[in-house]
């Protein structure tokens, strides 16, 4: 590379702010909504250490707000990695003018899925059913080992998973960050960054969209079940569609608080005549 | 039962939603250990972890994966465990009294979350104002607002008899489950459509169209991580071949000369990238 950077040498967190973002990383789902999900509570998580970036710069602190305030959704122990990574990258967009800061939100996007998809199944498939398998002979026989051996059985791995992900996250998101010298590569990271980032959002819709239709008819004593004849032309187009749809009216640009409006409102009168309804379980 | 024990596993019932929210699902919400809360509370340790078990093996399958409702063990657990306690202690009763109180509060979980999702625009005009405290503050609420929801109803439930619970859970009228289930249902194509007008533009529609469809048709046998693996793969192909061709047309990179076709995708978020 012709422009090699002054390369700053691997430097960690402060440590208060390390064990900030790490006990704040605990609240995640503390304003879990439908609509922004983990948003709130990855900015309160990343709120230290964007006052501390964007401490001289008031736009570039409310700008970063934003794009952390932004829908996050993810198994919640391994999020910290993200956090790591996001603050990197932030301290990259505060040093690089030049810097496109949907990286950050398209790395964000690529990360929640598959550290969702191994954290559900250490945390929910592993952790949780070996705590719970040792914890229930004790409990079956009345003794209070049992709530303890779950508590510390799942939690050992719980709190270290977060400790050494945060660190992780914060190194590797350093690392690419400094890989990435010239604008040119930059923008062809942040394009592909956004690819996986795009079919993430694609298979998430698919996967946690959970719309479905209740509707049935009978014409003439045949069954008509809706939802096997939408699955038979094309499996989760409801959830496509409707995410699409909003999508749609959010490029409308109508203001953000209507959309919710059409959005509840909707959902209520669809459900309510038993149009659409929950994932079927 | 005491106000003062009403009071407490209202607090317990309220502890088992912190564990999702505030602390990390650190598992306070099992069976096990909120059998084991309300034994203490209520003087019957050992009985109340028995219930718990009982309750544990029941409700083993249930995760909390995605974002669709699912039911609340955390309160159900609770409820059901004192329920069975001080109505006369058999693991049966228990879950008389857990199943619907789970579902119930799973409604209660989506009323609350549809809830919290009027506050993202306030937080998203509190960051404009710079109102940093604002901000946390509204964190902060949503946890307050959910204590109160949680520990309030229990405790009088638990104090002025369990009979009352029934009644609440058989007398929503259907219409209104299902319209709340609606909404439920929605919300989550609303968050992702915000995701998709930040992230997106023209030139990534057809990855976003490459991870629908086999997540669409393969379903969950095809995992989250093995579309990432997938993903990953495309995009290390696309940055290689753009390398090349990047190194082809001008040995000696020069800054500022922009990526072939990249320059407008990559880094336009302007809305017209889809209204054209």
């Amino acid at each position: 590379m012709a422009n090699v950077q002054r390369q700053p040498d691997v430097r960690a967190l402060p440590k208060k702010e390390f064990r900030s973002i790490f006990w704040r990383s605990f609240s995640l789902l503390g304003s879990f909504n439908f609509e922004r999900m983990e948003g709130l509570g990855f900015l309160y998580a990343m709120l230290p250490s964007l006052k501390r970036i964007y401490r001289d710069d008031e736009a570039g602190l409310k700008n970063a707000m934003s794009r952390h305030l932004e829908t996050f959704n993810m198994t919640v122990a391994p999020s910290p990695l993200v956090m790591g990574t996001a603050v990197a990258m932030e301290e990259k967009a505060k040093a690089d003018p030049t810097f496109d800061t949907t990286a950050i939100s398209a790395v964000k996007v690529s990360l929640m899925g598959p550290l969702s998809g191994i954290g559900d199944t250490f945390f929910w498939g592993i952790f949780r059913i070996l705590a719970v398998s040792l914890a229930i002979g004790f409990a079956q026989q009345g003794s209070v080992l049992g709530p303890i051996v779950l508590l510390v059985v799942f939690n050992i791995p719980n709190f270290l998973t977060r400790w050494y992900s945060l660190k992780f996250g914060y190194s590797q998101g350093q690392g690419i960050m400094r890989s990435m010298g010239s604008a040119n590569t930059m923008q062809l990271f942040t394009y592909c960054a956004g690819i996986v980032g795009a079919m993430a959002m694609g298979s998430m819709t698919a996967f946690w969209v959970p719309i479905t239709s209740p509707l049935k008819f009978t014409i003439s004593k045949n069954h008509i079940v809706i939802q096997d004849y939408l699955d038979q032309i094309f499996p989760a187009l409801l959830p496509i569609a409707f995410t699409l749809g909003v999508l749609w009216l959010l490029k409308k640009r109508l203001p953000v608080m209507g959309v919710i409006g059409i959005v509840i409102a909707g959902g209520f009168l669809l459900g309510a005549l038993g149009i659409i309804a929950g994932a079927a379980e | 039962m005491s106000l003062m024990q009403a009071i407490l596993i209202g607090l317990v019932a309220a502890l088992t939603f912190f564990d999702g929210s505030w602390f990390g699902e650190m598992k306070f919400r099992e069976p096990i250990v909120t059998g084991f809360l309300v034994g203490l509370i209520l003087g019957d340790v050992s009985h109340g972890l028995m219930i718990g078990a009982t309750l544990q093996l029941m409700w083993m399958g249930v995760t909390g994966v995605g974002a669709a409702p699912k039911i609340d063990i955390g309160v159900g657990g609770t409820i059901g465990a004192a329920a069975a306690l001080t109505t006369g202690g058999s693991a049966a009763d228990a879950t008389l009294f857990a199943v619907p109180v789970a579902v119930l509060m799973q409604l209660v979980h989506t009323l609350m979350m549809s809830g919290f999702s009027a506050f993202m625009p306030w937080a998203e005009r509190k960051i404009e104002r710079g109102d940093l405290r604002g901000v946390v503050g509204i964190h902060y609420l949503c946890g307050l607002i959910a204590l109160l929801v949680f520990s309030v109803p229990t405790a009088l439930g638990m104090h002025y008899g369990t009979g009352g619970i029934k009644t609440v859970v058989n007398g929503i009228p259907g219409w209104v489950q299902h319209g709340l289930t609606g909404i439920a249902a929605l919300l989550p194509a609303l968050g992702f459509a915000m995701l998709l007008d930040v992230i997106m533009t023209r030139k990534l529609i057809p990855f976003l169209i490459l991870g629908f469809v086999p997540a669409a048709f393969v379903g969950h046998d095809l995992t989250l991580v093995g579309i990432a693996a997938i993903a990953i793969a495309i995009a290390l192909i696309v940055f290689s071949l753009y390398t090349d061709l990047q190194n082809r047309q001008s040995p000696v990179p020069a800054t500022g000369a922009p990526v072939p076709a990249m320059a407008n995708g990559a880094t336009s978020n302007s809305d017209n990238e889809w209204e054209d």
